[in-house]
């Protein structure tokens, strides 16, 4: 019994002991070992998603169905570790740079991963909190690994601060549901709620507590504060981080919690996804008009982007979840390439985040340049791009769902997120001249922005098969 | 070495430019080739056999890349393939010693892939795809000089513009696939009436349409196409009058078979079609720039098809495509001419130039045969595409007189603004122009405009040709219907030539008043109301409301950060609660003395909480709070629990004044009313649930369970001890571990504090 739950979970095992191990490894062999053990944290998460991703199986669960192991959370998993994986290996450059090579960075990256592979495997109200607070608490303390700056200072004790709030709201929604569904489990959950009847208001506030929580974790409007001032305040690859893999995580997690449990009862919750949405696509382009730095524009892009995941959510059928996989996946390909591009803008070994210094850089660099270009192009959704069939899939989801108003004012907010991403294209190409950013890429960055710029020009022939893929991942959550 | 450096680079210019001459001609070639290749086609599409071509694309999406060639899709295919032909030869002799000519060629080629592609699709998808294609390479070819302020404006303007009538575009292509449950154009045509009956026609209807209107540049979004006019002198001839601006229009006649036929189709279309008409032939006047008076000009022949096609009907359609094909070919003609008269002359502005006739007489040529024919005048195409559109709007459902007016209003003012092209470089007496010779450029030049010049006068004088190869599968494809009648070039006296002759009469009058009006519009001009003032209004106010809005929302500050989450979440409580059908919670006033009392002790603590400059006195405060609570389970017989309460509570306030005294002080927290009301209305939110969910009936499945099993299975009565070590004894094991491993942590760091106080000493 425990050797078959132990199998389900060997991904997240193997992961926790190897942070472990790291952590002991670190401990003993002191700075010297981090580089190198950034290097092999981050093949490990390579090993672990091959390993997760080519997992045959259909359904396992363990621990007396309280964890679960499916097509739908391996899709997730997989986008998880290749995301952190990515991330991780980006950093690398940066830490070196400006003194922050440690090995609790690699070590916390892991950890928090090992907490988003139970956030999307969870079907326990309490094992979800588990992976959250696991998740969460490592990314409290990387928000602030430069402590010696006070603005990563302040973004992680903003993050800790509103993000222990959003901990609180969601126990206090789990409480509520466990009270009046007397279980913790998503299958229990679903037999009291909804299915004809409609469902007790303490299920109902139980679900709106739990939604608000959750909404934090993947910065939807109201619940989106923390995220440019944390986006801003923490080191860069962090936020590179930050815009990946724990956004697929939450947003999985937020699907699993809603299909799992409150699948039967898609009105009660359809609404409110809906403003969430709606909110976070107007919200997500139209602050980011007015910004002059490319991380905090970033941190909007994120808002909107998950904006137009939840529209995908909110549409509340098997076709919207296959959506929400396919965008996610389109999302954390094109913001991994971002990231490589960001990270090296540096004028004279100094970081810069200003935008105007994009001015006229496709004469200093016309290949990054036109790598930058496609993504950018890729992140506003013009076709035939990638990120175009993101936007189209998520959008077709609503409009079968029956949410019209809903896609065309998410087609209304792309115009004007559109302005935005364009504005850099049209910087770099036709903008003033400036005096020229002057930082070398590392092959590493190279081969990731090439490759994610890349994919949103070759992705157009068939989406690298992930359709069929988030189909079917999609046809286990949803039944 | 490096002195010969710079002149080996010119040499190196020159070489390209000149020397590798044939290469330039290559688009042209590829163009010609692609006009005869589409050629073939007019045979079986003219007895209605349609080629069809499909690929599934995304089959799970049901998008297919499919292509249809009926008869609108090939005649645009001959136009594009056909004047792009022309426009590349002519754009390698215009920009011949430019090196940026082969970005321009690759631009314009592009823009033409996707045009042809938009044109044939037969796939909502596809030709969305195509659609932005040809807005994005449109944006690149207006920014060609993209070192002039003007043309990056102008360029961003149309980019904006058509950009984000094209996202409506596909948010009603969206809804309109999902209606009909397949994204083939030509499936989508034949459920018509589906689509007209159904609630979301009018969301489908104003998507669709601000997709049309804004890339066909009718008011009040037509400003970006006078403004295109930056873009160099081939690509205006090429895109603005001749291909992209159509891209509206063909895609109102592709869904006329679809959305056409309702009110709400005729009463925007006419109206709109109309009302842009009559503006743009009037500003057409006020310009001396003779681009930009095509470009007005071009902006009336585009409102004309509009209304035409809002009129509806085989008649109405036939006259709308005939009157596309009539200004393609003059258009395209007149703008390519101007560019050999800039060339030529130096100039474009008629007041700067005159009497170019004896230097420039194969020019003035060609620029009379392409105005006789935009004039209407007879034998040219544009006489009959003229009395086919009196015979419509003549018979028009829709206010046929006041359509026919304006209509005549219209066309008497193309007829002078076609006098003035005509006439007033050509003749009167010579003036010293800019360029000290005038003459006629090379024969890559004029052969395009000469062409598309002669077609129409041939046309004109073989319009049953025309008809058979063009007009008629056309008609066949929009109306769904074939031609009533036919083309001819005299049909004899009746309404239409009596509109004709009225026409000309006013045209003429207008011509010779030319002076006179553009001296009053030229002073009207400041007073009157612009769109593009309002746009410019709108970006401006854009910038600024989004600028305020993050500063707004994002400002930093986490007390507002989170009085803000705190209210969002009041206002869906609330929201919950009054929209919700639970019934509200009873109120049973205690009259327990002690139930008083445990509610007065909570409320002063609170207050003290909240409202004391000490530390000290707030935990300890915050302790009395706990206490209370302690009594409450005292009450209800829970006297563990009131214990295990007590316990913490005092554990608690020891350890946070142990924390709190290190930190440094920083005074009493200032009362800020806001946030107490904020905590006002989501605290009251978060009790009135409270009580409303402990209203209803609680799951005690769990707690009959130990009730039930405490005594004969753990052999305990006391059940929370029961819970605790026996039937959840794991969990506590695991608990008691945390709390050891916690104590250690706490303890390093309190030690590692005292170590680093001391050795800071």
């Amino acid at each position: 019994m425990l050797g078959q739950d132990l199998s389900v979970i060997a991904p997240e095992l193997v992961l926790a002991l190897y942070a472990m191990g790291a952590l002991m490894w670190g401990a003993y062999a002191g700075r010297d070992a981090s580089r190198m053990i950034l290097w092999v944290s981050t093949g490990v998460l390579v090993a672990v998603g091959l390993w997760v991703g080519v997992h045959a199986g259909g359904t396992q669960t363990a621990f007396d169905g309280s964890f679960v192991s499916d097509g739908y959370a391996r899709f997730a998993k997989v986008m998880v570790l290749f995301g952190a994986a990515a991330t991780l290996a980006l950093s690398a450059d940066f830490l070196s740079r400006n003194e922050l090579m440690k090995f609790e960075y690699p070590v916390l990256i892991v950890l928090a991963t090992v907490g988003m592979l139970i956030m999307v495997s969870a079907a326990d109200l309490i094992v979800l909190y588990l992976g959250l607070e696991l998740q969460s608490l490592a990314l409290y303390v990387v928000a602030a690994f430069r402590r010696d700056s006070l603005r990563s200072t302040e973004a992680g004790l903003k993050y800790f601060v509103l993000g222990a709030l959003s901990s609180g709201l969601l126990l206090y929604g789990a409480s509520l549901t466990y009270g009046f569904s007397g279980t913790t489990m998503f299958a229990g959950i679903a037999m009291v709620a909804g299915g004809g009847e409609p469902m007790s208001v303490g299920l109902v506030f139980g679900l709106v507590f739990l939604i608000a929580g959750m909404a934090f974790k993947i910065s939807a409007v109201p619940f989106h504060m923390w995220t440019p001032d944390v986006y801003e305040g923490s080191p860069t690859p962090v936020t590179a981080f930050f815009s990946t893999a724990p956004k697929v995580a939450a947003a999985a997690m937020l699907a699993r919690v809603l299909f799992d449990a409150f699948g039967n009862a898609v009105a009660d919750w359809q609404q409110v996804l809906a403003l969430l949405s709606l909110f976070s696509m107007f919200l997500g382009s139209f602050a980011a008009i007015g910004q002059t730095n490319i991380k905090r524009l970033m941190a909007y892009s994120s808002i909107g982007h998950m904006g137009y995941a939840l529209l995908g959510l909110a549409a509340g059928t098997q076709e919207g979840a296959q959506s929400l996989l396919i965008y996610l996946a389109i999302y954390v390909t094109m913001n991994v390439g971002v990231f490589a591009f960001i990270l090296n803008m540096r004028r004279d070994g100094q970081q810069v985040t200003d935008i105007a210094s994009l001015g006229l850089y496709s004469r200093v660099d016309p290949a990054r340049a036109a790598a930058l270009a496609v993504l950018m192009f890729s992140l506003a959704g013009i076709p035939p791009l990638v990120g175009f069939f993101g936007k189209f899939y998520v959008l077709k989801a609503a409009v079968d769902a029956g949410l019209v108003w809903l896609a065309v004012a998410g087609v209304v907010a792309s115009v004007i997120g559109a302005y935005y991403y364009l504005r850099i294209v049209y910087l770099m190409y036709f903008g003033q001249e400036v005096e020229p950013l002057d930082g070398r890429m590392p092959s590493i960055h190279w081969g990731l922005l090439g490759a994610s710029a890349l994919a949103m020009v070759l992705g157009i022939i068939n989406l690298f098969g992930v359709e069929s893929l988030a189909a079917s991942a999609a046809a286990t959550l949803v039944q | 070495m490096a002195e010969a450096g710079p002149e080996t680079v010119l040499v190196r210019k020159t070489v390209l430019s000149h020397g590798a001459g044939l290469w330039r001609f290559i688009p042209a070639l590829v163009a010609a080739a692609a006009t005869l290749w589409f050629a073939q086609f007019i045979g079986p599409v003219s007895h209605g056999d349609i080629p069809e071509y499909v690929a599934s694309w995304v089959p799970q999406l049901g998008i297919s890349f499919a292509f249809r060639l009926d008869g609108l899709a090939l005649a645009f295919a001959l136009l594009i393939c056909g004047i792009g032909a022309m426009v590349f030869l002519y754009a390698s002799a215009y920009f011949r010693s430019d090196r940026r000519l082969l970005s321009l060629q690759l631009s314009l080629m592009a823009f033409a892939v996707s045009m042809v592609g938009l044109t044939t699709a037969d796939d909502a998808i596809t030709l969305f795809i195509f659609w932005e294609g040809t807005t994005v390479t449109s944006f690149l070819l207006i920014g060609f000089d993209h070192e002039k302020e003007k043309s990056r404006r102008a360029a961003i303007q149309a980019l904006i513009i058509t950009g984000a009538g094209g996202l409506a575009l596909f948010a009603g292509l969206l809804v309109m696939g999902s209606l009909v449950g397949s994204f083939r154009l030509s499936e989508m045509n034949l459920a018509g009436d589906v689509i007209r009956a159904s609630p979301l026609y009018p969301v489908i209807f104003t998507l669709v349409i601000l997709g049309c209107f804004t890339k066909s540049a009718q008011w009040p979004f037509h400003f970006w196409l006078p403004g295109a006019m930056a873009a160099p002198t081939p690509v205006s001839a090429y895109l603005h009058s001749a291909t992209m601006v159509k891209a509206g229009v063909f895609l109102m006649a592709r869904f006329t078979p679809a959305l056409s036929g309702t009110d709400l189709w005729t009463w925007t279309l006419v109206p709109v079609g109309a009302f842009t008409m009559i503006l743009a032939s009037v500003w057409a006047m006020r310009q001396t720039d003779l681009k930009l008076m095509l470009a007005f000009t071009t902006v009336m022949g585009l409102s004309m098809m509009t209304m035409l096609l809002g009129i509806g009907g085989p008649y109405a359609v036939a006259a709308a495509m005939t009157f596309l094909l009539v200004h393609a070919f003059y258009k395209a003609g007149l703008f390519l001419s101007v560019g050999m008269i800039e060339k030529g002359s130096g100039s474009r502005d008629y007041t700067e130039i005159s009497g170019l006739a004896r230097a420039m007489p194969h020019t003035a040529t060609v620029v009379m045969l392409a105005a006789l024919s935009m004039a209407g005048m007879i034998p040219f195409f544009g006489f009959i595409g003229k009395e086919l559109i009196y015979e419509s709007t003549a018979h028009a459902h829709f206010a046929p007189q006041a359509v026919t007016a304006a209509a005549i209003l219209a066309n008497a003012l193309m007829f002078a603004c076609s006098g003035m092209v005509a006439i007033r470089p050509f003749f009167f007496r010579p003036r010293a122009c800019p360029k000290d010779k005038p003459a006629d450029p090379g024969w890559a030049l004029w052969l395009g405009p000469t062409i598309l010049a002669a077609l129409g006068l041939l046309c004109g004088l073989f319009p049953s040709a025309v008809e058979h190869v063009l007009v008629a599968p056309m008609v066949q494809a929009v109306a769904g219907e074939g031609l009533p009648g036919h083309l001819a070039l005299w049909h004899g006296p009746g309404l239409p030539l009596y509109l004709s002759l009225a026409t000309f009469a006013l045209g003429f009058v207008l011509y010779l008043l030319l002076d006179a009006i553009h001296t009053g519009l030229a002073a009207a001009e400041p007073k009157l109301p612009r769109t593009e003032s309002w746009y410019d209004g709108f970006m401006r106010g854009l910038g600024k409301v989004a600028r305020r809005t993050s500063v707004l929302v994002q400002n930093g500050n986490m007390t507002s950060y989170l009085r803000r989450t705190f209210l969002a979440l009041a206002a869906v409580i609330w929201i919950a609660l009054l929209a919700g059908t639970a019934s509200w919670p009873g109120f049973r006033l205690s009259v327990e003395a002690i139930d008083w009392a445990i509610f007065t002790i909570i409320t002063a603590s609170i207050v003290v909480v909240l409202r004391t400059a000490s530390r000290l006195t707030g935990i300890t405060a915050l302790g009395g709070i706990g206490s209370g609570i302690a009594i409450i389970f005292v009450i209800y017989g829970a006297t563990d629990v009131a214990m295990t309460q007590l316990f913490v509570e005092i554990l608690v306030v020891i350890f946070m004044a142990i924390a709190m005294v290190r930190l440094p002080r920083t005074g009493g927290v200032p009362f800020v009313p806001l946030n107490a009301v904020v905590a006002g209305i989501l605290g009251v939110a978060v009790s009135v649930t409270l009580l409303m969910v402990l209203g209803t009936g609680l799951d005690l499945s769990l707690t009959e369970f130990f009730e039930e099993n405490s005594a004969p299975v753990a052999l305990g009565h006391n059940i929370v001890n029961v819970i605790l070590v026996d039937f959840r004894g794991l969990d506590t094991m695991g608990e008691t571990a945390v709390i050891a491993i916690a104590a250690i942590a706490a303890y390093a760091v309190l030690m590692a504090g005292r170590k680093r106080a001391r050795g800071g000493e």
